[in-house]
């Protein structure tokens, strides 16, 4: 799975967050707000992965247990599934 | 013929009343070298005006080079903000929002409000980082009216509008600011543009107060915005 193209992660004033750019600014009006750990599994979505290579990205980056680590992933899987920012 | 819009010296053949009016004040003499040199073919009018049958040639000219003005701005470490620009005690307070809020109704009452003040652009406001501070310039792309004078303005504050029953105003989130002004401004096609005008807005909102105002149409709400947003102004210049 992957990012949508057309979508740029920035720093701003301390904040992390994605801006569509090109067609994808026609599409999604708006922009999307990440905490850190959402910037993270952003930066490794947008190069393309596997779920199980997130969860492994997650585990060797932060101090969590596994089953924590998959249920973050999930919500955060989940919710930018509903934005439709992510593609299989 | 040349024009210096924003401190931005640019080459345009305007051909049509419309931005004809209200560039006047604009023509540069000076030997500066040129930063934007723009001729629009017939081909390319006669392309526009197919895709816009209803639009006068007056109008595209206004909006075409409008639109190449701004795009040049953005690497200028500058932005257009869609808003009205007022400007009271040498510090400029730019009111934004979708079209048909209310912006310039607000701004007027501010004129009525404040004597002294006066609208630096209806619309489209040119926003610039310096070393020397944020500047507000007028520019000739004022929209309809011909609301707006050549000079810079230190930036006072940025006041997203709303309308209400009541006048209110806050500060609002460093999330909200920056979904704010990206919102209001031309969404550039390209990446660098787009990457140039994040820069900006990353500056923008550390060091300029951005507000949600909430306001009716009384003379009251330029009061409240007035008395909200003047305390903050503290980038002298």
């Amino acid at each position: 799975m992957k990012t949508k193209k057309g979508f740029m992660l920035r720093k701003v004033a301390d904040k992390n967050v994605v801006v569509p750019i090109g067609q994808a600014s026609v599409d999604f009006n708006g922009i999307i707000n990440l905490n850190d750990t959402g910037a993270f599994l952003w930066s490794i979505l947008s190069k393309g992965c596997t779920y199980d290579e997130l969860v492994s990205s997650v585990l060797s980056e932060y101090d969590v247990n596994e089953d924590i680590a998959k249920h973050d992933i999930d919500v955060f899987l989940k919710t930018a599934r509903d934005a439709d920012v992510i593609e299989d | 013929m040349k024009y210096k819009i924003a401190d931005i010296i640019v080459d345009f053949d305007v051909l049509h009343p419309h931005l004809g009016n209200q560039i006047k004040d604009y023509v540069y003499d000076g030997n500066e070298k040129t930063n934007l040199h723009v001729r629009f073919t017939d081909q390319f009018y006669e392309d526009l005006r197919k895709y816009y049958p209803n639009l006068s040639d007056d109008t595209l000219e206004y909006m075409y080079l409008g639109g190449e003005f701004y795009s040049t701005l953005v690497y200028f470490n500058g932005m257009m903000l869609h808003s009205s620009c007022v400007v009271y005690n040498n510090r400029a307070y730019l009111f934004s929002a979708p079209s048909g809020t209310g912006k310039s109704t607000h701004t007027q009452l501010w004129l009525k409000r404040f004597p002294g003040s006066y609208i630096l652009n209806d619309d489209k406001p040119a926003i610039r980082l310096s070393k020397n501070g944020i500047f507000v310039y007028g520019t000739p792309f004022s929209g309809k009216t011909n609301l707006q004078q050549n000079k810079r303005v230190p930036i006072g504050g940025i006041c997203v509008l709303e309308r209400a029953e009541t006048n209110s105003i806050t500060r609002v989130s460093t999330e909200d600011a920056i979904f704010a002004l990206l919102n209001q401004t031309i969404r550039p096609y390209k990446e660098d543009e787009l990457d140039k005008i994040m820069n900006t807005i990353d500056i923008l909102v550390r060091e300029v107060p951005v507000y949600r105002l909430k306001c009716n149409m009384e003379t009251e709400a330029a009061e409240v915005a007035y008395n909200g947003m003047k305390g903050n102004t503290d980038n002298e210049n």
